[in-house]
């Protein structure tokens, strides 16, 4: 048994968003139609089958029994094998089929649904929350998966059931099918109230066992700090608070459970009270046969169970629209950081050009750059320095085109860089973000990242030119260290040399560095800094600056405050001036107990 | 780690559990057995209004009646069946859920360091879900076993060989479904796999798209969630193809039992040696009997993973806490009371001597090897040493998180080991190196160690903390909820509540993990500055890991290789010891590049606060 879905409030769709949802997932399950009709089709016959079986007993009953026909009886036995071994055979395809073309659809939405996330600009991953988007592509998905596995043959059986099941009780006796008519209601009005106290019981319990994971979660990760100061009888406390709730709400989901089931039993039950009753009366007065009253007490299951699967599934179905329309939203999300229509490719080299560069963040009242107009030579480095916040990060960031400016442009080489195909681009302009960030896999996966075509060789190659192949061949497994595996963690310093192979690997013209705040071990240090000169060496680099030892070793400095370059120029220049950065040049020297 | 070894299986702590329950368990069992009885009845009493009532001519109206009281009393008894079943189990998993909890509360700091937050929190939630299932199914298994008996029973009395024929093939539902449970299971298993290596490429992608961005390794990525694609698609129809091969076969089953009373049945009808009410009887039996089959076979299937899980969490539950309250505690001596108009009325506390201690987490590799160290009440001292000198080890044994091995530390003559935990613990207050925040207001995480302490307490160690401006910056001051699920701190802040909560606690001895790593250099002054109040006559032990932390403390311990090389004031220190100079070396290349960026950011100054809300840098 799953647990069911359910669907909050605000996100149940109306019936037009139903509507264009539904329309959307046909569209989609295109190239899976052969199968969805194989399995609707199949789905058909195993309905009929399974009715057929009371039918034939009523056959038998009237042409076998009524009849003392030993042939009708016979007859009506080898109809039903036949039946029942049919019923087994188009039940293992409709299975099949269905699954084949719902796991189908499930993997083509991962990947339509992964590749438009891929292409979205890094605004895009600024304003949404990564736990979002990875709830998107997972859970958000998964839950489906449990609806094709278990809930779209059950929901469409059960209601070709309940159809066909009354056109045949109609067929054969109209005045029992009323007499059923007048009991179905009960049973539909009943299943309606308990999906919708069944939603909310649900959605409640969902939030409580959220809350009560993270009191347990709180619990675990702070013992350390709840025994340092001894609360551990508060803690549980507080524990057995939220836990006493999930209990209540649980218990809230058992209490609207038992008057619906027992309900469901009852009626059940009574309705073969009816059908004898009624049914005998009739069969006496002769307007129907004993075998009409015997298929109605058999067909009754056919008409109940449905019902009550259909309200169950309504939940479901609903929480799946829910997920699929918040999956479209996605895909119909156009990256703003998009591809020229007619990319051109960057040349070889050039000069970068920054022209009256402004931009704001979505969201923020003040510009994060105004009017910043800037010409970085080839082969030239430039510091940007400043105070946090004043806007050096987001110049780098519209420099290498992980943004687009809201006015002005950038150009390489005297080539908009909004009109570059993004495959030139990233390969003449490189950033090196300051984490080291890892990908699950091996060193060389890591390092081939930032160029998929490279062969093992190039990549030790992009080791070696930075001077650390040494290092990582050590390594017991050498360059073959899975780098998530447990003992082969790889350190703050080593993760940073990665990155920086990353770079040398794809051998940019232009190189873009965000420098790392955080500290090394002093021997480490000096490694990445000889690996990051190597790097640098006969590149265009264009540097956030976080330590004055890097902007010294610059051509020249842009003091970047309040989203405006106040001052450019070199060291010299720049203290001769007497400004803002000769200021903080003397303010490090000063502090600089060894300085020579 | 030494660690008792469990005991080898979870039944012991099953059978307490139902024994703790067990009225409310027999009332299910008898709330089930009567359902039975009823649904029992029903196929015969449908028999009797058949033959007697609708082919005979008696009283079809009696047999009706009978059949409508059997539908409410099976009505309401499963209703109440149900009610029963899941509140027992509910309880039985909130109960062990609760013991689970207040279990890890009291485990040792060492079986902690060795267990993964993940493991611990699938004990409480998903274990215990699988225990819950089990025994929900104990009223519901009774009452179907009784049910399935007495149906047996009652056809073989009436058509021995018919019944025979009939219900041959329906002991295979019960072995289908059990098959089908544990075949499916590791199919399922294996889906979860699949999808957390995708869960995995997804969250790669999208916390290092900064990497990803910058090399236009967008197809990469994209090639590597096709692969992972694909394979959940094959695993799920690994799994559907189990589910086609046993669901259709389930179904038909009861139908062959149908055929069967149909064909033979129907041929004694037709040789008057059975009625046809009878007959109609056998197929509502068959009918009756699909559920509680497939169910039985289900209940073992969830017996065998309820056993798994009872055994994984009986093993946490019989690991005895390491560290614990001693037989018979001593107290600490109370400090004490000097004339009424004496400008400080304490006299200070907190003398903490370590004797010849010997430790280490793997007892192979000893971290501390005959450490010795006296520091006066009152006294503040600054452990340094190199990484892995085992100076922050010496914090862990004083609070009792890890016992020593030889050798013992007293605080104020008593050894730690003698004192209630409770004592020890509010004599001795720590700032850890990272602060963890409770989800509680901020008012709730600073008293954290003094739920009772009032609002003008609170805001005074906050004050003393330096943490007061921020905090009355903060949406709604210090009722603002922080936290996981609230707002959230940067480090600098984190640590100065963390700080103001140590303060607060007012313990005899405070010690500070290197509490300033995560603060903003431009504020680490300020913090310094409210260090040295909060030490001033209090027993400090200051855990540095940088140059800066050195100055709080009136001495300088130097800590290598486990001892106490030197012990001696920071001056003396730099002047006779060479190891000394290169530790602190070490320190101050690392720390002087943060000196840099205070200036470099105190020179600019201003305007922290705007890229934050920009969402930059």
């Amino acid at each position: 048994m799953w647990g069911g879905g359910a669907v909050s409030d605000e996100d149940r769709l109306d019936r037009a968003e139903t509507g264009r949802v539904l329309r959307r997932s046909l569209e989609f399950a295109e190239p899976h139609r052969r199968h969805l009709l194989a399995a609707l089709g199949f789905v058909t016959i195993s309905t009929m089958c399974t009715i057929a079986g009371p039918l034939l007993v009523k056959f038998a009953t009237d042409r076998g029994f009524g009849g003392g026909s030993v042939r009708a009886l016979n007859g009506a036995v080898i109809a039903y094998c036949a039946v029942v071994v049919l019923n087994y055979v188009v039940g293992r395809q409709q299975f099949m089929a269905i699954n084949i073309a719902g796991e189908g659809f499930l993997r083509d939405l991962r990947v339509k649904v992964f590749d438009r996330l891929q292409i979205q600009s890094m605004a895009f991953f600024d304003r949404n929350k990564a736990g979002v988007l990875v709830a998107r592509m997972t859970a958000d998905i998964e839950s489906m998966g449990e609806l094709i596995q278990f809930g779209l043959l059950q929901f469409v059986s059960a209601a070709l059931l309940l159809v066909f099941t009354i056109i045949v009780l109609a067929v054969i006796s109209w005045e029992l099918t009323l007499v059923v008519l007048a009991v179905l209601p009960v049973l539909v009005l009943a299943s309606i109230k308990f999906q919708r106290q069944s939603n909310h019981a649900y959605l409640d319990v969902r939030e409580k066992v959220g809350q009560n994971l993270s009191t347990l979660q709180e619990g675990i990760v702070g013992v350390r700090v709840i025994q340092a100061y001894h609360r551990g009888a508060e803690q549980n406390r507080r524990f057995v608070t939220s836990n006493r709730s999930l209990y209540a709400a649980h218990l809230h989901t058992v209490r609207i459970s038992v008057w619906y089931f027992g309900l469901v039993e009852f009626v059940g039950v009574f309705a073969v009270a009816l059908m004898v009753g009624v049914g005998g009366w009739l069969a006496h007065s002769g307007s129907i046969t004993v075998g009409t009253v015997a298929a109605f007490v058999l067909l009754l299951a056919n008409l109940f169970e449905p019902v009550q699967q259909l309200s169950q599934l309504y939940n479901t179905v609903q929480a799946a629209a829910a997920s699929l329309h918040k999956l479209y939203g996605l895909i119909d999300t156009e990256p703003d950081v998009g591809e020229h229509p007619r990319p051109v490719v960057l040349p070889a080299s050039g000069a970068l050009v920054a022209h009256g560069l402004t931009f704001r963040y979505d969201g923020s009242q003040r510009p994060a750059l105004v009017d910043v107009s800037i010409a970085v030579a080839p082969g030239e480095r430039l510091a940007l320095v400043g105070p946090t916040g004043a806007g050096k990060s987001t110049m780098a960031k519209l420099l290498s085109r992980l943004y687009d400016p809201n006015e002005g442009y950038v150009t390489f080489g005297d080539v908009d860089l909004r009109l570059a195909s993004m495959a030139s681009l990233r390969e003449r302009v490189v950033v090196v973000p300051q984490e080291g960030f890892l990908f699950g896999g091996t060193i060389l996966d890591n390092i081939r990242i930032a160029r998929p075509s490279a062969t093992d060789d190039e990549v030790a190659g992009s080791l070696e030119s930075i001077g650390v192949l040494d290092r990582f061949s050590e390594f017991p497994d050498g360059l073959l260290t899975e780098v998530r595996e447990r003992g082969s963690r790889l350190s703050a310093g080593e993760r940073q040399l990665i990155s920086l192979a990353r770079a040398a690997l794809v051998d940019p013209a232009v190189l873009v560095l965000d420098e790392a705040t955080s500290n090394l071990d002093p021997g480490t240090e000096a490694v990445v800094e000889r690996a990051l000169e190597h790097l640098m060496t006969g590149r265009t680099v264009i540097v956030v600056a976080h330590r004055l030892s890097t902007v010294r070793r610059a051509d020249r400095i842009a003091v970047v405050d309040h989203a405006r370059v106040v001052e450019l120029g070199t060291h010299y220049e720049l203290v001769a001036q007497g400004g803002r950065y000769a200021a903080l040049a003397a303010a490090w020297i000063k502090s600089q107990p060894t300085a020579n | 780690m030494p660690q008792v070894t469990p005991p080898p299986s979870g039944w012991p702590l099953l059978r307490r559990l139902l024994r703790e329950q067990r009225r409310g368990l027999i009332a299910g069992v008898v709330v089930g057995l009567l359902w039975s009885a009823a649904k029992v009845t029903v196929p015969r009493l449908t028999r009797q209004a058949v033959d007697r009532g609708v082919i005979g001519r008696e009283s079809l109206w009696f047999w009706t009646g009978l059949i409508a009281v059997a539908a409410v009393v099976s009505g309401v008894f499963s209703g109440w069946r149900r009610l029963i079943a899941f509140r027992e189990s509910r309880l039985s998993e909130t109960r062990l859920r609760e013991q689970l909890f207040a279990h890890y509360m009291r485990l040792h700091v060492g079986y902690h360091d060795h267990s993964q937050t993940g493991q611990l929190m699938s004990r409480a939630s998903s274990d215990l879900q699988q225990i819950q299932a089990f025994i929900v199914m104990i009223p519901i298994t009774a009452s179907n076993l009784a049910m399935v008996a007495a149906v047996i029973v009652v056809l073989f009395t009436s058509q021995p060989f018919l019944a025979l024929i009939a219900l041959a093939p329906l002991p295979m539902v019960n072995l289908l479904s059990h098959r089908f449970s544990h075949s499916i299971h590791p199919a399922v298993l294996a889906v979860q796999v699949e999808q957390a290596e995708l869960a995995t490429v997804v969250e790669e992608s999208v916390s290092g798209v900064r990497v990803i961005k910058g090399f236009g390794a967008e197809q990469v990525q994209a090639d590597k969630l096709r692969v992972e694609a694909d394979d959940i698609r094959r695993v799920s129809l690994q799994s559907a193809r189990i589910r086609s091969s046993f669901l259709p076969a389930l179904d038909l089953l009861p139908n062959l039992g149908m055929i069967a009373v149909l064909g033979i049945g129907g041929h004694r009808v037709l040789d008057g040696r059975m009625s046809y009410g009878q007959m109609l009887e056998f197929m509502q039996y068959i009918a009756l009997l699909v559920f509680p089959l497939r169910n039985l076979g289900m209940t073992v299937a969830f017996g065998q993973r309820a056993a798994a899980a009872l055994l994984r969490v009986n093993e946490v539950l019989s690991t005895a806490p390491l560290v614990d309250d001693p037989k018979r505690p001593k107290m600490l001596p109370d400090p004490p009371v000097l004339s009424a108009d004496d400008d400080d009325p304490r006299r200070p506390v907190g003398g903490v001597r370590f004797q010849d201690v010997h430790f280490g987490y793997d007892p192979e590799a000893p971290v501390l090897r005959g450490f010795d160290l006296t520091i006066p009440p009152g006294a503040s001292v600054a452990l340094v040493g190199s990484t892995g000198s085992g100076k922050s080890t010496v914090a862990r044994l004083l609070t009792r998180f890890y016992d020593v091995q030889d050798g013992a530390i007293r605080l104020d003559g008593i050894d730690v080991r003698d004192l209630e935990l409770g004592a020890l613990r509010r004599a001795v207050g720590i700032v850890f190196e990272d602060t963890f925040l409770f989800n509680d207001s901020v008012r709730g995480n600073i008293a954290f160690a003094r739920p009772d302490a009032d609002a003008a307490d609170v805001e005074r160690a906050a004050r003393l903390a330096g943490a007061d401006d921020f905090v009355m910056a903060l949406p709604n001051g210090y009722d603002t909820v922080i936290g996981e699920r609230g707002f959230s701190l940067s480090g600098g802040q984190r640590q100065r509540i963390a700080i103001a909560r140590a303060i607060l606690s007012d313990p005899r001895v405070l010690v500070l993990d290197d509490a300033t790593s995560a603060v903003d250099p431009s504020k680490e002054h300020e913090i310094r500055g409210a260090m040295a109040t909060v030490m001033q006559g209090r027993t400090t032990i200051v855990i540095a890991h940088r140059a800066g932390t050195i100055a709080l403390a009136d001495t300088v311990v130097l800590v290598d290789d486990g001892r106490v090389a030197a012990h001696a004031t920071h001056e003396e220190l730099l002047a006779s010891n060479e190891r000394y100079r290169e530790v602190l070396a070490a320190l101050t290349a690392e720390e002087a590049e943060e000196v840099e960026e205070a200036e470099l950011a105190r020179r600019t100054e201003r305007s922290e606060h705007a890229e934050r809300i920009a969402g930059g840098d």
